[in-house]
């Protein structure tokens, strides 16, 4: 494969904030002093009414927006994600998700999320957020976004704020590649097919996408036809894709960087085993939290918990004798 | 503009009725902590809050949010009393299917936050008070919270909040009632100070030790402090409030949990529980007892008036009663609306004015600028025609309309029409003219004859008993049905007023609690006599009804 192009995703998400910014005089944007972190301060010098920092007070962030929300506006409220469901679950819960206005689910307020994972890297264990999906997926009313590259971001950001309805979407802390075109369209509930296989099937998201891609070329060499899926949407999840990638290919491999409870392998697993169940492994944060590594060493902390596209190949091979 | 002053007041006992009532068939809720906040809610829904029942989601409404969502009841009780949805489904509350869910939920119309968990109304509240300014709305957010739920830190995260964006259309009420689910505040966790002992009743009368104020001042609030049973308080703490720009406004409501049922007041046992059935009738007639005390400031120095109302103030009166005379209809004359204009800035207790002048219809205007919260006419000097135009301009004016009769006087036929929207009945015990006289006896049969004419014409204003009232025969008067007491020489004549004015509540008590049960005794006898004793187990209470229940041979 080419070398990838990193790029940035919460630079992305800053430039795209600012362009729903001036097409929607609705949209405000708040953060909790991560926002130059976040570079959402972007859209604070942009449109300084519409932006406010409600300091080191997490729920405070949550429930502010929920305000804002109840009342008209479409709050987009950003911070690291160990401090939103890893902090404030019960304002996430009780105001934003279960207060329903008449005909509508929950509030109109994106939760967006950086530093999601692992790949948080040098701040350690205490940072890196590996339970986020597991309980961001079980509040009714809320959908979840793991975009894999900054196209994803830019389309997802603009796909939300579109659609009435609580989000959560995670984005990385380090730099990713992009494995999307811009011509790529994204749909709530709609996997990726990212590349085609008939002999089995990797399920990715967030950076473990690249990796899969990356798994299938190597398997290629070995002559086995991996599909790759980018299941972006974890919540609500893309049953159909799910189905037919267990009928066609037989076994699914999913990757993550989350915790194997709860996260999309589990999502995943959930769907299959109801529609047509297939071996299953998952791979991601084997029920261990993270640790420091600096940014030349993520590799290596991936590497610990199996989330390497040596790994996936692997994984690959080894259940396909369970393959049905 | 909104209700008057008994109007509201009407809203709140019946908003409080709805309460006793849905929490008994429901089997559970919290009626402690809605009747501590009863009046703040009857003001914000009577005067204040813009809003349209039929039409719950008008954009230019205001926003109520309480955030102390338990307190549900009480909220669900005044959107049934302001039209909202009928008061019938009131008896769906907390059952399933229900849109009056146990805590407040935007599955119900008009309501506008989704409570419960506790902490987090006031951070909402300024998200939507920041929509309010960033789209140029001039709707005001009202929040309520609790002082249990300021043990959460995201209270004052919020109050950080609301001072750095100046959210000046936010106001927020601090329910004080110093009861949390498990104890007194105080002991939980102190906003003022360590509580030592269990009596709470001693250290919130002791102002100096309050401090929760200033830890809202310190935050950056406009902070307004009063007691939170006194609608005139409210009343002009929310106007303050409301004309306060730059920053918001915390009011902090001293208040009672359980107010108005004595076996609840100040128990933390109701925070959260239902009562039962059996002893229904018997809150309902507590609730219908309530009462008020009314000085009477033509009995003190009529050279210095100014004074007298300062001593009310201090004694916490309810009232202050006005003896207008214009040496025409009376032999003496006293002051008139000039004078009344003068003393009403000195406070916000109401105003009771009494006129006992000719032609009231002709003067009745000049009272109502000066600032009368309630205006008594007499019998003698009206007819049907007078009477109605007073009625119409008072009531337009949001004054309490009073009709008083003399004692050689019987109420009139022609007043009947107006008694089911009259607000006070003033009985003279007295022959008016003069301060000083003897109580006249005949009056005690009079009421029994007026009660009944009264119930017929469903009268639902306050009966005043004016004149020779004193604290051998209050309780008796009370007993005769009088719910509003003058008191001229045996209050405003004693040198220590607020002593004066304790003696006659605690007389009135007594009085409330014979009656009470007796109506106990005549619904269930020894057994429920002995039940609803039982209830009151916070002070002395308890001790002091069986004592009352024995006198009587109840028990």
């Amino acid at each position: 494969m080419n070398e990838p192009i990193m790029t940035d995703m919460r630079s992305e998400y800053s430039k795209t904030l600012i362009q729903i910014g001036k097409e929607n005089p609705n949209v405000v944007v708040l953060g909790a002093d991560t926002t130059d972190s976040l570079k959402t301060s972007g859209f604070g010098k942009e449109f300084p009414d519409r932006f406010f920092n409600v300091g080191i007070a997490e729920a405070n962030l949550v429930t502010t927006s929920a305000g804002l929300a109840v009342s008209g506006k479409i709050s987009f409220a950003s911070t690291y994600a160990i401090f939103l469901p890893g902090r404030a679950v019960d304002q996430i819960r009780n105001n934003i998700a279960y207060p329903s206005p008449p005909g509508k689910q929950g509030l109109n307020v994106k939760l967006v999320v950086s530093h999601g994972g692992l790949t948080v890297g040098p701040d350690g264990g205490s940072h890196q957020q590996i339970e986020d999906i597991a309980i961001m997926r079980v509040i009714p009313n809320f959908r979840v976004f793991i975009p894999a590259d900054t196209i994803s971001v830019s389309k997802l950001t603009k796909l939300m704020t579109n659609e009435y309805g609580p989000f959560y979407m995670r984005m990385a802390r380090s730099k990713t590649p992009l494995v999307h075109s811009e011509s790529q369209k994204f749909q709530i509930g709609k996997g990726i097919t990212i590349r085609d296989g008939s002999d089995c099937t990797i399920a990715a998201c967030g950076i473990t996408v690249r990796m899969a891609l990356e798994a299938a070329e190597t398997l290629q060499q070995e002559g086995i036809s991996c599909r790759v899926l980018d299941m972006f949407s974890i919540k609500p999840i893309d049953n159909e894709i799910l189905e037919k990638a267990a009928r066609e290919t037989g076994y699914i491999v999913t990757t993550e960087e989350h915790n194997i409870f709860g996260g999309m392998g589990s999502a995943v697993a959930e769907s299959i085993s109801e529609s047509y169940p297939v071996p299953i492994k998952r791979i991601g944060a084997q029920d261990m939290f993270g640790e420091s590594a600096r940014d030349n060493e993520i590799p290596l902390l991936l590497e610990k918990h199996g989330i390497t596209s040596f790994n996936m190949a692997k994984q690959v091979k080894k259940i396909r004798s369970k393959k049905l | 503009m909104g209700s008057n002053y008994y109007q509201i007041k009407k809203n709140i006992l019946k908003a409080r009725r709805l309460v006793i009532k849905a929490t008994n068939i429901a089997g559970s809720g919290h009626p402690g902590g809605s009747f501590s906040m009863a009046e703040i809610l009857g003001c914000l829904f009577n005067r204040y809050l813009k809003f349209d029942p039929t039409n719950p989601q008008w954009e230019d409404r205001d926003r109520l949010v309480l955030s102390k969502g338990h307190a549900a009841p009480g909220l669900f009780s005044n959107m049934a009393v302001a039209g909202y949805f009928p008061e019938s489904e009131l008896d769906t509350l907390r059952k399933f299917g229900s849109k009056l869910q146990g805590h407040p939920d935007l599955k119900c119309p008009g309501v506008e936050f989704c409570g419960g968990s506790l902490g987090t109304g006031l951070s909402y509240s300024v998200g939507i008070a920041l929509t309010a300014k960033l789209d140029s709305k001039d709707y005001h957010v009202y929040t309520i919270i609790g002082d249990g739920e300021s043990d959460e830190g995201q209270v004052w995260e919020a109050a950080m909040t609301a001072a750095k964006y100046k959210v000046d259309n936010l106001t927020a009420f601090l329910d004080r009632n110093f009861i949390q689910q498990d104890s007194y505040t105080e002991k939980i966790m102190p906003l003022d100070e360590k509580l030592e002992g269990d009596d709470i009743t001693e250290m919130w009368k002791d102002a100096s030790r309050w401090k929760t104020g200033d830890k809202w001042r310190s935050f950056g609030w406009n902070v307004i402090e009063i007691a939170g049973h006194r609608v005139e308080q409210i009343d002009a703490a929310i106007a303050k409030a409301n004309a306060t720009k730059g920053v918001p406004t915390m009011i902090i409501c001293r208040t009672v949990k359980g107010k108005s049922i004595e076996h609840m007041e100040d128990n933390p046992l109701w925070h959260g529980r239902a009562p039962d059935s059996d002893v229904i009738p018997i809150i309902n007639l507590e609730l219908d007892s309530q009462f008020m005390i009314a000085p009477s400031i033509i009995a003190g120095d009529m050279t210095n008036l100014e004074n007298e109302i300062k001593r009310c103030i201090s004694g916490r009166a309810h009232y202050i009663h006005l003896d207008v005379m214009d040496g025409q209809f009376v032999p003496n004359k006293t002051f008139d609306h000039t004078k009344i204009k003068e003393l009403r800035p000195l406070t916000v207790i109401p105003f009771d004015s009494h006129l006992m002048i000719n032609k009231p219809v002709k003067h009745v205007r000049d009272y109502i600028d000066s600032g009368s919260d309630i205006i008594t006419v007499h019998a003698e000097v009206t007819d049907e025609s007078s009477f109605g135009e007073i009625h119409d301009i008072l009531k337009q004016n949001q004054v309490g309309v009073g009709f008083a009769i003399n004692p050689d006087t019987e109420l009139p036929e022609w007043s009947y029409k107006f008694l089911p929207s009259l607000d006070q009945l003033i009985v003279m015990s007295v022959v008016p003219g003069k301060s000083g006289q003897k109580y006249i006896e005949e009056t005690h049969a009079k009421m029994a004859r007026l009660n009944s004419v009264l119930k017929e014409h469903n009268f639902s204003g306050y009966i005043e008993a004016d004149g020779g009232v004193n604290l051998e025969n209050i309780g008796s008067i009370f007993a005769d049905g009088a719910r509003v007491f003058v008191g001229g020489g045996a209050l405003i004549g004693q040198q220590d007023m607020p002593v004066a004015i304790k003696d006659f509540r605690s007389e009135v008590l007594k009085s409330r609690r014979r009656l009470l049960l007796d109506k106990a005794q005549e619904l269930g006898g020894t057994e429920l006599v002995n039940k609803w004793i039982g209830l009151h187990i916070v002070g002395k209470k308890q001790e002091q009804i069986k004592k009352i229940a024995q006198e009587a041979g109840y028990i």
